[in-house]
């Protein structure tokens, strides 16, 4: 992972040790000119053992969360580039037919068919010249392609394995991509005329021994091998990203089991340095290729080099993603400093006073304070560290788990850079939260610090409350300006936001009461986000806005909310009143458990806010994704078929219903008779496929990018059940939309993640559609050219519907009438049959029976419904995963909670001994403190699982969410309920150890202790 | 309403005096990892019923040791303390707690008052412990605040209160479960010379009044001339007792 946020991880490291260096240098300054205040603040550390490691608890979260973001970025990043490494091993550079797509796509399971071989004549001539190039180490001719596999002796099948043909006497520069399972170089020619290598993936899928015999089918046609051994996976074994399973055979007996004699599919070339070698010559030896290659229609590419750069991207990406998740988290714990070290603060109240009134300055307390908080901070963040990396081992378990599914192994590491980011990061941002409340602890009165009591409350804040509301009215304004001219939520909404709290702050100057400002404020900012949330303001104009928003609402809706709570919870005490009435003998533990918290505002709101943060961005994650996993599970998403059949490019099936008798098929309810009908969609290879909007007269036009392509036959057009979300003017239903498609050649529908918005992007800039928006129904016909990139061949076609959402997942692609298909790709690479089957017949049963009856054809076939499942039961995992991580942040509340519940032990110590004096039992005395921790914590439950939810409701029942299908809006109650009661129950268990305390102290200790 | 202070009478015998403080022998030893120290060695000490004793001494003799184990505040290492007949100190902590509840009321120096409850909530507390119904409770807690002739002021919080309207909360809160002894340590001892004085006359209006107990540990010698007797402490044992008045049947 070589960058976050579009920023080097190199000088991310710098800067943030620059100012970790800076820090340092500052408390250094402390201890140099100023030892006392330096050892006054360090001299707690050893005497408070207990104190000492709550503070380290709390101070370690933020570091912890940082920590585990990066080590699961260096586990992916790690992980790919391992695979990536062990797969094309010797392979640095590839040469293949050229196609314009932006993606090396040779190695992934989508494109292990060639649309423009290579004559092996010329392939041959290439190598030797290829071999001349300095810092080349060897080059081979490759021809490969998909066939289905039967293991007789195993009773195994497979549809779709890799079958490789290397030459037997040109492997140099390769020997050690041949390699078995106990690490012996093997060569291809020594394989015999029927013998053949396995790779493990195939071994391990085919439970193939050796001396195993395996029958391939191409063609029709059916050929024995004998294994000779089993060899590591390796892309010259045949693995490809996606599909491991892999088979060897030297070149000519491959050429003669896939008839296509004098072919090969690629050149693979490898460099000087073995298989770690350095990548960065490799981009010199491509262009030196590619000189050599000029006027063909083939192309080298630094294979190796991009797929090590795609690893780094995609590790970037999910540390990204993971950092902005632990966002909530993070400025949780920040507040959670800042609450502790105000904690220390007021338990050190008189000692400072009379330090001041010795004669010490407040930067003197800042400077005592501040060493205190560096000393915690050094080894809470080494402490972070060393907890998230456990985290994240355990969250890495997870994802090898999910990730199998892609075909991705999963290792656990972390580079010390990373380490040295998280710790520096976590260090940094303590100290500038300890730095701030330091400046803020040290402006006492100093005689109400002496005599330990309250400080008088003036009525009007103070000129800066004047001086900062102006500069927030002022800054607000011109945010919301900015953001309204530029159509874009983050300063637009920020901008009102700071403009609100800036009057407040005036209003306060002007001596308002804290209640009315805060109340009013409070509801008015939450009425703004919840209904900007999905453009639903009234009369102001729809506005773009990305993941930042999530973050930024959740703070501004927190905020709000626990201060209309805090100011105003003295009427929740009224009618808790009225209801402990009947439970006289709670009635004095509920009054003062709510009355404390109500009596200091400043930590009961903090520790509502902390709470409430990562409760409602656990509740609004999982209530989404319920919403969105919905639109999926409807049989829209079916698009009318039950069954999908891939067929192996090698074997194609022009009547699968035929093919099926032929196989002596008896599938549910005998024989074919389970199936209502077969509907063909034919399939473009994806590696010629070139799509791009149609460039008006006297324009360039922009380049050209791949895309799923299918052409739609009659059959499929008359008969499908899919639906459309948008249709051309003049078109009023789906079946019009579908009429235009079989009458008019030069028409195609696509699927509506082509809309921008619409979908995710992975693998990079894909196509999208201009002139429309997911919220249009009716649109003008959308002009799009669609080319074969080997011949060249190019036809304008009209996008006349756009398929619903809700189908758009399994009907995903660009699909053309019949005419224009056949016109551009004469040849299509495989056929798609989609099956409807009859009432009561099962999907899954078919399929399998569909799959094993097909077997020599190599087959395909999938149930729709368990595919959807498949990928929601997928999607779950990883929300799951994200849920877990976010859910650290909890302990940040609870950590909070238990803070305060010590705390308050400490300072009313006087009290519980007056308390059990009057009568108090123990038992009461406990009840009394865990009441209260319930209250608060409750009260942060409550707000953040009703923000959660509301903002979750504003969004799905908006325009822009309805589009993709959401129908109505589903609460999760047993994940919410969960996230909720978790909170509560880990809140209350970190009370207990406090309580105990209290309700145990010796009641004439207490009253004597001042 | 003020009285004259009362006159050393000599000390009459305790026998045929309904006793409701009855300790004998009583010691308290304080151990630490290093000093142990004996701060009561063996007192003897009865408190007749509605009687209003003093408890005098230099710091450190044992004043407040003795008033916290009369009370049951805190327990004792030897000797045996009876309460209206009844040995506190074999009873178990809920218990005490409870006898506590019912038949006892404090005053602090520091007034102890929660200050997040208003005076009223605060007075009401004792009995809200002891079950009484919250409307009853309520109802006698406002009759108390009357009683200190604080009513108007029931629904204040302490931080608006005076030092001396604060005191009179906490004697409030002492008699609102009409107790059979109050405790006072130090009760003048946070108050200017007026407000102490108002505070005194009310104690004595009220033992005069409600006949109930007053133990009461302090250093002023104008608080103790205004009891009955007065007990002098010295190095955890009492030195000498000084009747002022014939003791109140």
């Amino acid at each position: 992972m070589n960058d976050l946020f579009g920023l080097s991880m190199n000088y991310i490291m710098g800067g943030l040790l620059v100012v970790l260096a800076i820090a340092a240098a500052a408390v250094g300054w402390v201890l140099l000119r100023n030892r006392v205040m330096f050892f006054i603040g360090v001299r707690n550390i050893p005497r408070r053992k207990a104190q000492t490691v709550l503070v380290i608890i709390g101070l370690m979260l933020s570091t912890t969360i940082i920590s585990a973001a990066f080590s699961i970025g260096d586990t992916v990043n790690y992980s790919i580039t391992n695979q990536a490494y062990d797969r094309l091993h010797s392979i640095d550079e590839v040469v293949q037919a050229q196609t314009g797509q932006n993606d090396s796509a040779f190695d992934s399971g989508a494109s292990i068919t060639s649309p423009v071989p290579i004559p092996e004549g010329q392939a041959k001539q290439y190598v030797d010249a290829f071999q001349q190039i300095p810092g080349v180490d060897g080059a081979v001719s490759v021809i490969r392609g998909p066939v289905p596999v039967s293991n007789e002796r195993a009773g195994q099948t497979e549809p779709l394995v890799l079958l490789v043909g290397v030459p037997t006497d040109q492997t140099r520069g390769f020997q050690s991509d041949f390699e078995d399972l106990q690490g012996n170089l093997v060569s291809v020619a020594d394989l015999g005329q029927d013998e053949i290598y396995a790779n493990k993936s195939a071994a391990d899928k085919l439970d193939v021994k050796q001396g195993d015999t395996l029958r391939l089918f191409v063609a029709g046609q059916g050929s024995n091998f004998t294994v000779k051994d089993i060899l590591q996976d390796r892309v010259l074994t045949g693995t490809v990203f996606g599909e491991a399973k892999g088979l060897l055979l030297g070149l000519p007996r491959a050429q003669e089991v896939f008839q296509r004699p004098e072919q090969v599919d690629l050149i693979a070339v490898s460099n000087d340095g073995g298989v770690h070698n350095d990548l960065g010559k490799s981009k010199a030896i491509e262009k030196a290729l590619n000189e050599k290659l000029q006027g063909t229609k083939w192309r080298a590419k630094a294979s190796k080099l991009e797929a090590v750069n795609a690893a780094s991207d995609a590790s970037s990406q999910l540390t990204a993603f993971f950092v902005v998740l632990g966002l909530f988290s993070i400025a949780a714990g920040m507040l959670l400093i800042f609450l502790i070290f105000v904690m220390l603060a007021a338990e050190r109240k008189v000692e400072m006073g009379m330090v001041r009134a010795v004669g010490t300055k407040r930067r003197h307390l800042i400077q005592m304070f501040m060493s205190e908080g560096m000393a915690y901070n050094v080894m809470a963040a080494a402490v972070g560290c060393a907890l998230g990396i456990a985290i994240s081992l355990v969250m890495v378990r997870v994802m090898a788990a999910l990730f199998s599914a892609f075909d991705l192994s999963i290792v656990f590491h972390v580079t010390a850079r990373s380490l040295i980011v998280s710790y520096s990061l976590g260090v940094v941002l303590t100290f500038v939260t300890v730095t701030f409340s330091s400046w803020r602890i040290s402006s006492l009165n100093i005689v109400a610090a002496i005599r330990d009591i309250s400080e008088s409350v003036t009525k009007r804040a103070g000129l800066w409350s004047l001086t900062f509301g102006g500069l927030g009215v002022a800054f607000g304004l011109l945010l919301l300006v900015t953001g309204w001219q530029a159509a874009l939520q983050f300063p637009f909404t920020s901008g009102f936001t700071l403009a609100m709290l800036g009057l407040a702050l005036i209003a306060r100057f002007a001596g308002v009461r804290p209640r009315a400002v805060f109340t009013t404020t409070g509801l008015v900012l939450l009425l703004f986000w919840l209904l900007g949330a999905g453009n639903n303001l009234p009369f102001i104009k729809k506005m773009d806005g990305g993941m930042e928003m999530f973050f930024l609402s959740g703070i501004a809706m927190v905020a709000s909310c626990t201060w209309v709570l805090v100011y105003n919870a003295d009427l929740m005490l009224a009618g808790l009143t009225l209801t402990g009435g009947r439970f006289s003998r709670l009635l004095p533990s509920i009054r003062t458990a709510v009355a404390y918290p109500l009596a200091n505002k400043f930590r009961t709101g903090m520790t509502i806010a902390m709470i409430s943060l990562v409760v409602f961005a656990l509740v609004m994650m999982s209530t989404m994704q319920t919403n969105f996993s919905r639109i999926f599970l409807s049989d829209d998403a079916l698009g009318g078929y039950q069954v999908r059949v891939t067929e192996n490019p090698s074997n194609h099936i022009t009547d699968l219903r035929a093919a099926l008798t032929a196989a002596g098929f008896n599938g549910p309810g005998g024989g074919t008779s389970g199936i209502d009908r077969v509907d063909d969609v034919d399939v473009a290879s994806q590696r010629v496929v070139q799509v791009r909007m149609a460039p008006a007269p006297g324009e360039k036009g922009d380049d050209f990018t791949g895309y799923p392509t299918y052409g739609a036959t009659d059959s499929f057009i008359a008969n499908n059940g899919v639906k459309f979300q948008a249709r051309a003017e003049g078109l009023a239903t789906d079946a019009d939309v579908w009429r235009k498609m079989a009458s008019d050649p030069n028409t195609a529908v696509i699927d509506a993640f082509s809309i921008p918005g619409g979908g995710f992007n992975i693998g990079g800039p894909g196509f999208s559609l201009k002139g429309i928006k997911q919220t249009d129904r009716t649109f003008q016909p959308l002009k799009i050219e669609v080319r074969d990139a080997a011949s060249g061949k190019t036809r304008e076609v009209q996008i006349v519907g756009i398929i619903s959402f809700k189908a758009s997942a399994m009907y995903f692609g660009l699909y053309l009438a019949p005419g224009v298909f056949s016109d551009v790709f004469p040849k299509p690479d495989s056929t798609l049959h989609f099956v409807r089957l009859n009432s009561g017949v099962s999907s899954t049963e078919m399929a399998k029976g569909i799959e094993k009856a097909l077997l020599a054809q190599g087959v395909q076939a999938d149930s729709l419904r368990k595919l959807i499942d498949d990928n929601q039961a997928l999607n779950q995992g990883f929300l799951y995963l994200i849920q877990g991580f976010m859910g650290l942040g909890l302990f940040v509340g609870i950590a909070a909670v238990g803070v305060i519940a010590f705390r308050t032990v400490v300072e009313r110590r006087q009290q519980i001994g007056m308390l059990r004096a009057l009568g108090y039992t123990r038992r009461a005395v406990a009840l009394s403190f865990v009441m209260e921790s319930s209250f608060i914590t409750l009260l942060g439950v409550v707000s953040g699982v009703a923000l959660g939810l509301l903002l979750a409701r504003q969004l799905i029942t908006s325009e822009d969410f309805s589009m993709v299908g959401i129908e109505g809006f589903y609460i999760p109650w047993l994940q919410v309920l969960g996230i909720g009661a978790f909170a509560f129950l880990a809140s209350l268990l970190m009370t207990i150890v406090p309580s105990r305390q209290a309700s145990s102290i010796p009641i004439a200790q207490a009253l004597r202790y001042e | 309403m003020t009285t004259q202070p009362l006159q050393p009478v000599g000390i009459p015998s305790r026998d045929g005096l309904d006793l409701i403080i009855d300790a004998r022998d009583v010691v308290k030893t304080y151990r630490t990892d290093d000093v142990t120290v004996n701060a009561l060695q063996g007192v003897t000490l009865s408190v007749a019923r509605s009687e209003m004793v003093a408890i005098m001494g230099p710091s450190g003799c044992g004043k407040t040791t003795l008033l916290n184990c009369l009370s049951g505040l805190d327990t004792i290492d030897g000797g045996q303390i009876l309460i209206n007949g009844a040995d506190i100190n074999e009873l178990s902590d809920n218990r005490r707690t409870e006898f506590r509840a019912r038949h006892m009321g404090f005053v602090f120096q520091f007034y102890n008052l929660l200050p997040v409850l208003s005076a009223v909530e605060n007075v009401e507390l004792p009995l809200l412990v002891s079950g009484v119904k919250a409307a009853e409770a309520r109802e006698k807690a406002a009759a108390a605040l009357e009683l200190v002739h604080l009513r108007e002021w029931a629904k204040h919080k302490p931080s608006q209160l005076s030092g001396g309207q604060r005191q009179r909360v906490t004697i409030a809160r002492s008699l609102v479960n009409e107790p059979a002894i109050v405790w006072g340590d130090e009760p003048t001892g946070d108050l200017d010379t007026q407000n102490a004085g108002e505070i005194m006359d009310l104690i004595i209006d009220l033992n005069e009044r409600k006949r109930q107990t007053f133990v009461i540990v302090t250093h002023a010698p104008e608080v103790a001339a205004r009891c009955h007797r007065i007990v002098y402490m010295k190095d955890g044992q009492i030195v000498r007792e000084e009747i002022l008045q014939r003791a109140a049947r």
